[in-house]
């Protein structure tokens, strides 16, 4: 845990971050806007204090409440890994901006998170799907997603349950929960 | 409730209209993306080439489009997902324990990496320490896999540009490896050996006689092999100045590990970002500066003899002891989240866990080095002629496994 790197991240991004800075082992944590992802990225890129020139990961989250973008940065400025995460992304319409301005490389992981999240990032010139074939319908890692053993139990069941992402709005409550159906999950 | 009818890929009055075999390069729906639409516009006198998906030099089961102006490549669009599996979903369905079998054939010539980055996030899940024993034995195998890993590496290369006869000696060396690991762990490919807090089983004799043997004539075999190659002037001249890349182009496209340390970063993941023994261990970080495909290969060749000095100090310094942590078997790690990296044979292999306190993983993500090259092969090509797309995408060290999940 890199204690300083931690006040010069608060020094620096005070008002941006949407969270206190979290540390555990050889991760430090910080939480932002969706929308403050460009600023605070260029930031910690270009800024020789920071000097993140190398994205690790990016990867999507869906907690069941809301959706998250959570980018891995590595600098030689800090033996920790700093996550960052875009935080509160709405489920019905996940959109964030793309990070593919400062590093390219991203393209293929941001498609893969649209592939498996539905997130749209905005700037990605080649958002498409990478692994499902192009007539699929749905977004197998969502927290919604209805595995086959499951699809009896579920809203959709006996229709295409597959390709069913959303339980439709004008479903009734009594449907949309049935007894012994999979409760969505949530992690803060 | 009704749903829209809509054409899908598992309708089964779909696949008796189309004729079996037959992959059409341009996709049969108008273009979703800026991109696509660029590259599926002909410009004058182009045509597309469909490679793919079995093709021999694409290791594993990948299509190409390539979009060609005579002989020479001016762009190309890969199409993955023939070997997609979803470990990620299949990962949040499995307990902590399970997951380790479900990772293995990912990068299937290098299976250990991929259990030690799964294993090495839920050990910081869950505050485990491991018996320095244990890290020793998981240092020692992992670079005998590095070394087998490799070992493929420069048959396959060296098959892609038309040579046979080297992929037969790195078989041999690379069988001699895994027989003996296959004493260790009992599985000749995917091993399974690496457990949550240590390893499964400790060292044995037949494992120590089959490496005491191989050592003693290890480098010279290894540089015997090699003399194949880095002396054959065909080859030489063939992959020198082939498919290079440039230090800054290389850190924006995401690259990692020996395609990063060919364009003169020395960039691992061992000494970046230490796990493991690895401070304890006393070896060097080869770096070029061509970014060349002669460049990736023979730094590959440079990696193999630092892995061979890593091996001989984990066997002098290994340290006695247990070889794995006292665990439960039912692990409820507390809800968070752990992000882990290993320095795989083709760079960094990354785990990343979010855990909400039940004995499955929440969500698990997995970073594959492979995917990532593999997305720059478009970038590297351009220009260059049809037959080198093999060579350079052989250069990156793709595994198929990997890159679909």
């Amino acid at each position: 845990m890199d204690r300083r790197f931690k006040a010069r991240l608060e020094a620096q991004f005070g008002d941006r971050l949407s969270g206190p800075v979290r540390q555990r082992h050889d991760q430090t944590e910080i939480r932002i806007r969706p929308g403050d992802v460009v600023p605070v990225m260029t930031e910690l890129h270009d800024n020789p204090i920071f000097r993140f020139e190398f994205l690790a990961d990016l990867a999507g989250v869906d907690t069941g409440e809301v959706m998250q973008a959570v980018y891995h940065l590595w600098s030689d400025t800090t033996p920790d890994w700093l996550r960052v995460i875009a935080d509160g992304l709405s489920r019905d319409d996940p959109r964030v901006p793309s990070v593919t301005f400062l590093w390219p490389g991203a393209e293929w992981m941001e498609r893969e998170a649209y592939d498996m999240f539905g997130m749209i990032f905005e700037g990605n010139r080649d958002l498409r799907r990478i692994y499902m074939p192009p007539e699929y319908t749905s977004f197998p890692l969502r927290k919604d997603f209805t595995l086959a053993d499951d699809a009896a139990r579920s809203p959709g069941g006996g229709f295409r349950h597959m390709e069913q992402t959303h339980v439709p709005a004008n479903t009734p409550s009594t449907v949309r929960r049935l007894p012994g159906s999979r409760q969505l999950p949530s992690v803060k | 409730m009704t749903t829209a009818q809509r054409p899908s890929a598992d309708d089964p009055r779909i696949l008796l209209d189309q004729e079996a075999g037959v992959f059409e390069p341009v996709p049969p729906y108008p273009p979703r993306t800026e991109r696509e639409a660029e590259f599926y516009t002909l410009g004058d006198g182009q045509l597309f080439l469909n490679m793919g998906p079995q093709h021999p030099s694409t290791h594993g089961v990948l299509r190409v489009v390539l979009k060609i102006d005579g002989e020479n490549v001016v762009d190309l669009d890969p199409v993955l997902g023939y070997l997609h599996r979803g470990v990620e979903k299949l990962a949040e369905n499995a307990d902590y324990h399970q997951v380790i079998s479900q990772v293995d054939p990912l990068e299937y010539v290098s299976s250990l990496f991929n259990e030690w980055g799964a294993v090495l996030s839920f050990e910081k899940l869950l505050d485990v320490e491991v018996p320095r024993r244990a890290e020793y034995i998981r240092v020692l195998s992992a670079e005998l896999n590095r070394i087998a890993s490799h070992a493929l590496f420069m048959g396959w290369m060296a098959l892609d540009l038309g040579g046979l006869t080297p992929i037969l000696w790195s078989f041999i060396e690379r069988d001699e490896i895994v027989e003996m690991l296959a004493s260790l762990t009992g599985q000749r490919m995917l091993f399974n050996y690496f457990r949550i807090g240590g390893v499964n089983g400790d060292l044995n004799h037949d494992f120590m006689s089959r490496l005491g043997n191989w050592m003693s004539r290890a480098s010279e075999q290894i540089e015997a092999n090699q003399g194949l190659l880095n002396e054959n002037e065909i080859f030489v001249r063939r992959m020198r100045g082939l498919g290079p890349i440039d230090t800054k182009t290389a850190l924006r496209m995401c690259f990692t590990g020996p395609n990063l340390r060919a364009t003169g970063v020395p960039f691992d993941i061992r000494r970046a970002h230490p796990y493991s023994v690895y401070p304890e261990l006393d070896f060097d970080i080869p770096t070029r500066v061509e970014g060349d495909c002669l460049a990736r290969y023979l730094l590959r060749v440079d990696e193999v003899k630092q892995s061979l000095r890593i091996i001989d100090q984990c066997l002098h310094q290994m340290p006695d002891g247990p070889v794995i942590a006292k665990l439960p078997r039912l692990l409820r790690p507390r809800p968070g989240r752990a992000y882990s990296a290993v320095e795989s044979p083709r760079g960094q292999y990354a785990t990343y866990v979010v855990s909400d306190g039940t004995d499955q993983p929440f969500r698990m993500r997995i970073h594959d080095p492979s995917y990532i090259h593999l997305q720059s092969v478009g970038l590297l090509m351009q220009g260059n002629l049809i037959a080198d797309t093999m060579a350079i995408m052989a250069s990156l060290d793709p595994i198929m496994g990997g890159v679909d999940k």
